[in-house]
């Protein structure tokens, strides 16, 4: 099996090249079957490269440990659903599982455009096929995965403990394929670039994908988030870290990006802004995954120090310098008709929204590069923590709520301040009104937290009014119930109104953020069994401790009871776990989690002497978080759904229109949908 | 029909509240790092600098020197002293079996109200966030330990 995978890999890589020539051969002499040639080659490396990572699979299931990525990530003892995701535990077959992704996406992509966008598509296709093979290089003589072992040995070192839970099973996952399928629009993008064709095609043909895209980077960050609040054992869920900075970064300028293709398809403005924005979203997936390898950005998170490190780098820096170039040779051609108008538009509160995005991914990137700047200026490593990227990004967030509740509201072209008044007050007072209760009926004080419960309330008024809008709208024309309207409302423009679920998701994740940033706090105590402490409004009693051994691991388990008021709410079972085969200790953290707060227990230590140390905190809103980023992910499905009944109208439309053939038409309307 | 002047007049105008908004965030990312930055030190570099470091916020990389490391579990007071990483030793779990040079510089942590963490052990690479005191005593709020030899890069077979 391990000789088959390195031999599929080499093969992969001779299709991947064979591909490009292909398809730009075929572009050029207008040739169909040299293209539809190209199309196979793409396909036939897809199945190679699933070849290799089924091989690889089996290496891991079958504890293969003459392979020494298998000795290094796995064990005997690991269970099989760890083996399974050990395939993207260490560097190797990250880049195989990275690889596999876009050789799917690659394909999909080729079938999607096998009659459609013949101006373009081979060109995609061949930055795509470009792509591919620097990842098969990598693959083939860098990291390359199968390597075997001199002596095999007779247990594996293990997958590392941190990785060992079911969070990092599908944050990994996600999160490429959030980077990786932002390929595919860069490489229409790129093909726009290459052959002049500069209207708003390639946007159009790759909508769904920058949604799918920007589906998994939200899910991906959420994962992370949701993996570091439950393993890692600081009470929080973000840290600022490198390695969490890398995967923000393309969620914001894709977020950017999502927001500003909308003026161009309605307004035919920002061009360059939107091939900008796609070409440094791919640049940033490319970019953090280099900061994770190559260890000169130094993070909690070690993860392999590697010789990729100049590798990504000289792609990221080719990648860069050869698109601005063919960007700036491209200027002149990206004109646009028409202008800004008014302060008060949708174009330029969406203008604003996407230079506040793309502000905080450059504070973000600034912070994350700094040590390595001011080493290379002052000769003095200095380095920005958390405060930094808070005390940025706090305002700036603000900003961008506001933004959230201007821009689907605004008039295009520009609005009289008559109309404006119209529209906002009523949100406006709901805002202040929110604002008004937090200080006086929560009492709260703090400026930053009453801007932002305001803000809150005038972005859900906003969205509210919009609903509203459009069922009284609905109501005068058909007669229908009230649900029977929203669901309606929602299906007939699933795209305008998934985007402003997902605002509500937004909105409920801001709040969580803000509940749990700002009124977190902790207790750490050190007790014997049957002693009390409390945290906040709880009582926390520690009944005793239990052990466990088993050939993975031993581990230590403290029962405790929690009370409010006397009475017990519940039991919890935080435990300390030693790994036996990388000799590595861990914890194993216990939350209860309800809508208002979490209360999260860590076993920080033990001790000879029937002492325990617990550290305890008390998290408001934490809950808000993961709510309101599912609530993201619902609307971000509802934008994608196929729109049955727009398809059929335009098709119908441009049947009657022009006569041409049905099939014709259909295909014209899947582009444009 | 709107004239040229007009458009060019709208176009000033939005150039000048982009411009407002690119200087006030270059403007909060300025003021943010002059008041959060953090030097990263190694502990050869806090030695030599010593004089002009007191009281100044620190990140120090070095490694946990065997035989100096105290922990009371009741008050959650981690004391230990950190000292260079050996030359060419780049892992951190390689034991050091030869002597350090005698003149190798080492500081003593004091680190309070902090669990200890999960992997704190002798000859681990860890950061240390705090301050360094004029007795040369580094108060420390945080203690955080590198993942080890699992991260290695694979040396193949």
């Amino acid at each position: 099996m391990p000789n088959l995978g390195e031999l599929a890999l080499a093969v992969a890589l001779l299709l991947a090249i064979y591909s490009i020539l292909a398809n730009l051969y075929g572009a050029r002499n207008n040739r169909a079957d040299v293209l539809q040639s190209a199309r196979h080659a793409l396909w036939a490396m897809t199945v190679m490269v699933a070849l290799a990572a089924i091989s690889l699979w089996m290496g891991l299931l079958t504890s293969d440990f003459s392979l020494a990525y298998v000795a290094e990530h796995s064990s005997r003892s690991l269970s099989d659903f760890y083996k399974f995701t050990a395939l993207w535990g260490g560097q190797e077959g990250s880049m195989l599982f990275w690889t596999l992704l876009l050789s799917i996406f690659t394909s999909i992509a080729a079938y999607q455009n096998r009659t459609r966008n013949p101006e373009i598509a081979p060109y995609a296709l061949a930055v795509l096929g470009a792509v591919a093979v620097f990842f098969l290089g990598m693959l083939n003589f860098v990291t390359p995965p199968f390597l075997l072992l001199a002596h095999r040995p007779p247990d594996g070192a293990d997958l590392n403990p941190l990785l060992q839970n079911y969070w990092m099973a599908i944050h990994p996952p996600s999160l490429y394929t959030g980077y990786v399928s932002t390929t595919v629009p860069f490489a229409f993008g790129a093909a726009a670039l290459i052959t002049g064709k500069l209207d708003d095609t390639w946007i159009r043909t790759t909508r769904r994908w920058a949604i799918f895209s920007w589906f998994f980077l939200t899910l991906g960050n959420l994962f992370g988030a949701r993996w570091a609040y439950e393993v890692l054992g600081w009470g929080g869920y973000w840290a600022w870290d490198p390695v969490e900075n890398a995967a923000f970064m393309p969620w914001l300028v894709m977020t950017a990006y999502l927001h500003s293709v909308m003026i161009q398809e309605r307004k035919d403005m920002l061009k360059v802004w939107n091939l900008a924005l796609i070409g440094l979203a791919f640049a940033l997936t490319l970019f953090g995954t280099f900061i994770t390898r190559s260890g000169v950005i130094s993070s909690v998170h070690s993860f392999t120090q590697s010789g990729l490190g100049p590798y990504f780098l000289s792609f990221v820096i080719g990648v860069v310098v050869m698109y601005t170039a063919l960007l700036i040779y491209r200027v002149p051609d990206l004109r646009s008709p028409a202008e800004f108008e008014s302060y008060l538009s949708r174009e330029a509160a969406f203008l604003f929204n996407n230079l506040i995005l793309v502000g905080i991914a450059f504070a973000v990137f600034w912070g994350t590069i700094f040590p390595i700047l001011s080493e290379a200026v002052r000769g003095v490593k200095i380095t920005v923590g958390p405060p930094f990227f808070n005390k940025v990004n706090g305002p700036l967030a603000l900003a961008l709520v506001f933004l959230m509740g201007v821009g689907p509201l605004i008039a295009w072209r520009r609005m009289t301040v008559k109309n404006l008044l119209r529209v906002f007050a009523a949100p406006a007072v709901l805002g202040v009104a929110t604002g008004v209760a937090l200080f006086a009926l929560a009492g709260l004080r703090q400026w930053y937290v009453l801007t932002a419960g305001s803000l809150v309330g005038f972005v859900a008024g906003t969205i509210l009014a919009e609903f509203r809008r459009g069922v009284v709208a609905r109501r005068h024309i058909v007669n229908e119930t009230v649900p029977r309207a929203v669901a309606n409302l929602i299906s007939k423009n699933n795209r305008r109104y998934g985007g402003y679920i997902i605002h509500i998701g937004v909105l409920i994740a801001f709040v969580g953020i803000i509940g749990s940033s700002f009124f977190k706090t902790q207790v750490k105590r050190t007790v014997k069994q049957g002693q009390s402490f409390a945290v906040g409004p709880y009582q926390i009693k520690y009944l005793g401790l239990t052990t466990a051994d088993t050939p993975h691991m031993a581990s230590a388990t403290a029962r405790i009871e929690v009370l409010e008021n006397g009475r017990e709410i519940a039991l919890m079972d935080p435990a300390r776990v030693f790994y036996k085969a990388p000799q590595q200790p861990a914890t194993q953290v216990a939350i209860r989690s309800t809508p208002l707060n979490d209360l999260y227990v860590v076993l920080a230590g033990i001790d000879d002497g029937g002492l325990v140390t617990f550290q305890v905190f008390l998290t408001p809103l934490v809950l808000w978080l993961w709510a309101g980023g599912l609530v993201m992910a619902l609307g971000t499905v509802v934008a994608m759904w196929p729109n049955v009944r727009e398809r059929a109208a335009i098709a119908q439309a441009l049947k009657a229109q022009r006569g041409e053939d049905e099939e014709l038409a259909a295909d014209i309307a899947r582009g444009t949908d | 029909m709107r004239t040229t002047d007009t458009t060019m007049r709208v176009r000033w105008r939005f150039l000048v509240g982009a411009g407002l908004i690119v200087a006030a965030i270059a403007y909060l990312i300025v003021a943010a790092i002059q008041s959060t930055s953090e030097y990263y030190l190694t502990v050869n570099e806090v030695s030599a600098r010593r004089a002009t470091l007191a009281g100044q916020a620190l990140r120090v990389a070095g490694r946990v020197k065997p035989g100096t490391i105290t922990w009371d579990p009741r008050t959650l007071t981690l004391k230990f002293a950190i000292m260079p990483p050996p030359p060419q030793g780049n892992s951190g779990v390689t034991p050091v079996t030869q002597a350090d040079p005698p003149t190798a510089p080492s500081f003593k942590v004091i680190c309070k109200g902090e669990p200890k963490p999960d992997m704190f052990a002798a000859n681990r690479d860890v950061i240390v966030e705090g301050t360094l005191g004029s007795d040369g005593v580094i108060a420390a709020t945080q203690v955080l330990t590198k993942c080890p030899s699992k991260y290695q890069p694979s040396k193949g077979s």
